[in-house]
């Protein structure tokens, strides 16, 4: 089990003794049972730091604002960014590193084991208690979380509330790391793509019905882009000006960028930005699910990057984030790659 | 004009009003979103808090302005295009929802009037259901001068008393739904008043979530414009558009040209939300961008809501929804943030 | 009905002048009406200029309001609607809404000594404020220019300038040393260090970049001009020019409504978010 005491001590000594700028981890929020991001910065703040079946967020995300924000220094702390991750989370520092987003030395990984579960579904635990508050959730001993509510505890199977891309982790534990917390379990999943079974057995018409209904809702706030440690580009195809605008664009370079997807949310549009957002991440989603959950409108998201994810395993045979020194999945190309889909 | 309405005698008032458009909160999935009621019987008042507010329906998220056109002479039309709108009723809109109307009102009138924000304003009726427990549990309308059953905005509103609803009409508008239904209808008792009295009572009880005190808080914001305070509170936000597009006050837009054909010329000029969070929002065409952090972008949103928006029409541009809070990817709270204003250096 | 204030009407250009090439240009445009010309403003206000399908750029008057015939526009190339802009030919047709903003306070500054001060683009924000106070120059105090640019190509009205000399004082700057330059050469705050203007019953007003516009109020504090005698014109992006889309905002005003011309004196309470 991962103890949290000995993540306080380790975050503790590693800012005591300076060695981190400081550690990205989770705290309590005040909105309710949900963590939030926690930067702590001196040794006393370890305190807040919490471990919990709700801690779903990927905080390799943060990576993106330290790195333009130590662009802008003059004199930046050279120091590495102490970052608490779980396996998925890894997975996205092994794309980054591989992509050489960002260097390894400028990180500091903490490795959460998820051992034998995963972290909860939100929604899910929200339908489950039917209205009752959470009070507390913890990892239960075997596979389950137990859950305090008002009206005591219950241990609930993972299955019930565990998040959909826990129950498809292929690797529940970090693949990098500085220090790991927890043990490795050896745990596959029987199906890792399962839940495009059903997607999958739709008509070619059922599934253009599905979309349309679902991307018709999308409103553009970008949410899902946002909290994507992968979108990191200086230059998006959707905004109107970005931060690859200097003092030395010049006007045509300006006037001649293509406005590929319009502002208006309307269903075209909408379909031009996921669509770009999804083949962006082929080979590069890592399946850490935040896009479907910050979703406010609940568009099913993963189904997009989990289907490309399969895509790229079954041509290619490419698993997205275990090896930072193979070339990405488009950057390189291998005689045996299939070409039968190119007609 | 004070009435119950029998709730068994709901749908039929409802019937009554098929002249109308009728907007009303739907339940897709697990959430609630306003839309528009093509069958009566669809109708349901048991919702939480809808995703999207109604500002959706009277300022939509994307709307023509003009269409603009080069003819086979090469002539150079451009049309205005106006919302041709039937007059339509909302039902079930949370008061801290209807309150936010006003302060659209505020925003789209004064020297230059929007045409097209009051051509939908103009004719839409808004009839509201006060709030015997929080849609929310991140509601605070009472701190930010409002209330569960607050009248602010609305045209009606409905209590729920158990089996009947008690409808009070607050403009002519309001009466002329009442009147298109008459005996349907009855005149409440000393019971029924009594009743409301007292729910209305107990539903203030029931808002958990408040802001200390917010008379010092545009005060206290002027002075905390440089503050370092910013760089910590938005260390985590991801630059994102759910807190503004989800508030029911946000009246931020972009106007853009989409073009149909280049030659001849065809296209539309047409007006879409738009968003102080996003870094292209303030940033000029030269690349100089005067909010070009994170900090000052979360600096914006909370000084425009209880500084700026105060310091122009008198009000907080803030009505207690809890969107913001309860969407929020990463749990960015305006009440602790204000909160924590208030309490900042003492 | 009202008039939309959204609808532009159209105009015709007709006349385009090159004043800089390279590669940031500056064009200086003639507009007129297509249909009846009703259209008044004040120095300084600013109008929202339409290339369809491209879109809108808010640009300043540059004409003075006493012409009725036409409008005049100097714009540098920047962007997307001004590359069009840059494009077009006489005869082409744009769309103009306005008039927006503020305007300089010119009737309060008579019998005053005006000092203009402008960097690149700059000039032409104030040149309907400066042609306009040369047309009734009996009612002003002494009129003065300092004016820079990069280099000398960089100056926009050149031929005006010549002429301008014969009726104002002029003192004029370029950033780098050229053959053949015998004024000044320095940024434009250090020829307004140099030029030591008194601050004795003047107003001075300023535009171009915001990094000249920081240091020209800086030289002129030095030489002891009140925060009241310092005028200038402060740009943010805009889309509605009506103050309601919500991105030109300086605390709680408007650029585009209640801008862009501020003193000192008021520019200085605001947030400097700009």
């Amino acid at each position: 089990m991962v103890n949290l005491e000995e993540l306080k001590e380790n975050a503790k000594e590693l800012l005591k003794q300076e060695k981190v700028k400081y550690i990205i981890g989770y705290k309590r929020g005040t909105n309710g049972l949900m963590p939030v991001p926690a930067f702590i910065k001196k040794p006393e703040d370890v305190e807040n730091l919490i471990w919990d079946p709700l801690c779903i967020y990927n905080l390799t995300r943060f990576l993106v604002d330290e790195k333009r924000k130590k662009a802008k220094q003059k004199n930046p702390d050279e120091r590495p960014v102490g970052l608490i991750v779980k396996g998925c989370d890894s997975r996205a520092v092994n794309v980054l590193l591989q992509e050489k987003f960002i260097n390894r030395e400028d990180i500091y990984i903490i490795g959460i084991s998820c051992e034998n579960t995963g972290v909860v579904d939100e929604k899910k635990l929200v339908k489950k208690l039917k209205g009752k508050k959470v009070k507390k959730i913890e990892f239960g001993k075997k596979n389950g979380f137990i859950v305090s509510t008002e009206d005591g505890q219950v241990e609930v199977p993972s299955s019930e509330i565990l998040a959909e891309r826990c129950q498809e982790c292929i690797a529940h534990f970090p693949v990098v790391y500085d220090v790991l917390l927890g043990e490795k379990p050896k745990r596959k999943p029987d199906n890792p793509f399962k839940s495009l079974e059903k997607m999958e057995s739709l008509s070619r018409e059922e599934r253009w019905t599905f979309w349309k209904e679902q991307l018709d809702k999308c409103i553009r706030c970008y949410a899902c882009r946002s909290t994507c440690p992968m979108c990191y580009c200086d230059e998006c195809v959707v905004d109107t000006i970005n931060f690859a605008v200097t003092a030395d664009t010049t006007a045509e370079e300006k006037a001649q960028k293509i406005k590929w997807v319009e502002k208006s949310p309307v269903l075209s549009e909408n379909f031009v930005y996921h669509f770009i957002r999804a083949i962006h991440l082929a080979g590069r989603c890592i399946d850490c699910g935040e896009c479907e959950r910050v979703c406010p409108l609940d568009i099913p998201l993963r189904f997009l990057n989990k289907k490309l994810e399969k895509e790229a395993k079954e041509l290619f045979g490419y698993d997205v984030g275990f090896d930072p020194d193979r070339p990405s999945l488009v950057s390189c190309f291998k005689e045996e790659d299939p070409e039968d889909f190119i007609r | 004009m004070k009435k119950i309405l029998r709730k068994k005698s709901f749908l039929q008032w409802v019937k009554r009003l098929e002249s109308y458009k009728i907007y009303a909160p739907m339940k897709d999935d697990d959430f609630w979103n306003f839309a528009l009621i093509n069958n009566p019987k669809d109708l349901n008042l048991n919702h939480s808090n809808t995703v999207l507010s109604p500002k959706k329906i009277i300022f939509p998220q994307r709307e023509v302005i003009l269409e603009f056109s080069t003819s086979n002479d090469s002539e150079l039309e451009v049309k205005e295009i106006l919302p041709e709108e039937k007059a339509s009723i909302i039902f079930g809109v949370r008061p801290c929802d209807a309150r936010a109307i006003p302060l659209m009102d505020k925003v789209f009138g004064g020297d230059f009037t929007d045409p097209y924000y009051w051509k939908r304003r103009d004719k839409t009726i808004l009839v509201g259901l006060s709030c015997n427990t929080p849609p929310s549990s991140n509601c605070f309308c009472l701190s930010v001068e409002g209330s569960p059953h607050s009248k602010e905005g609305l045209d009606i509103l409905m209590t729920d008393l158990g089996d009947k609803y008690y409808v009070e009409s607050l403009t002519k508008k309001g009466d002329q739904l009442i009147n298109l239904a008459k005996n349907l209808f009855e005149e409440p008792n000393a019971k029924d008043n009594k009743d409301l009295e007292n729910i209305h009572k107990d539903s203030e009880k029931k808002i958990k979530r408040q802001i200390q005190d917010i008379k010092n808080i545009p005060a206290k914001l002027k002075e905390m414009f440089e503050s370092p305070f910013w760089d910590e509170e938005s260390l985590s936000c991801l630059r994102c558009g759910i807190c503004t597009y989800l508030c029911p006050t946000c009246h931020c837009f972009d106007i853009n040209d989409e073009i149909i054909s280049s030659s001849p010329l065809k296209g539309k000029r047409v007006r879409t939300w738009d968003n102080c969070q996003f870094p292209d929002f303030t940033m000029h065409s030269s690349g100089h961008n005067p909010r070009s952090d994170r900090a000052s972008r979360l600096r914006q949103r909370i000084l425009h809501k209880f500084q700026y928006f105060i310091e122009q029409y008198q009000n907080y541009q803030c009505t207690g929804c809890g969107r913001c809070i309860s969407k929020c990817p990463v749990g960015i709270d305006i009440i602790e943030v204000l909160n924590k204003v208030e309490n900042y250096g003492t | 009905m009202e008039h939309n204030a959204y609808i532009p009407r159209l105009a015709k250009i007709i006349q385009i002048k090159e004043e800089v090439s390279g590669a940031r240009p500056i064009k200086t445009f003639r507009t007129q009406f297509l249909n009846k010309n009703d259209f008044a403003f004040h120095c300084g206000q600013c109008t929202m200029l339409s290339v369809f399908g491209k879109g809108e750029s808010m640009i300043s008057i540059s004409s003075p309001p006493l012409i009725k015939d036409y409008l005049q526009f100097s714009i540098l190339k920047m962007g997307r609607v001004t590359s069009a802009l840059h494009e077009m030919e006489v005869g082409d047709k744009i769309g103009i809404r306005g008039p927006y903003g503020n305007g300089f306070p010119i009737e309060d500054w008579k019998g005053k000594n005006l000092i203009f001060i402008g960097g690149g683009i700059g000039l032409a924000p104030i040149w309907s404020v400066l042609q306009t106070a040369l047309g009734k120059k009996q009612e002003y105090g002494e009129l003065k220019l300092i004016y820079g640019a990069r280099t000398s190509k960089d100056l926009v009205f050149k031929e005006e300038l010549k002429e301008l000399k014969k009726k104002m004082i002029v003192h004029l700057s370029i950033d780098v040393e050229e053959p053949e330059w015998e004024e000044f050469i320095g940024f434009v705050p250090q020829n307004v260090t140099d030029k030591k203007p008194s601050p004795k019953n003047a107003i001075t007003i300023t535009c171009g970049p915001p990094i000249m516009i920081k240091f020209v109020i800086q030289a002129l504090k030095d030489l002891e001009f009140e925060d009241a005698q310092i005028y200038t014109t402060v740009e943010n992006k805009m889309k509605c020019g009506i103050g309601k889309c919500g991105r030109c905002n300086i605390g709680m005003h408007y650029v585009c409504k209640d801008g862009p011309v501020y003193s000192w004196a008021e520019l200085k309470k605001l947030p400097q978010e700009y």
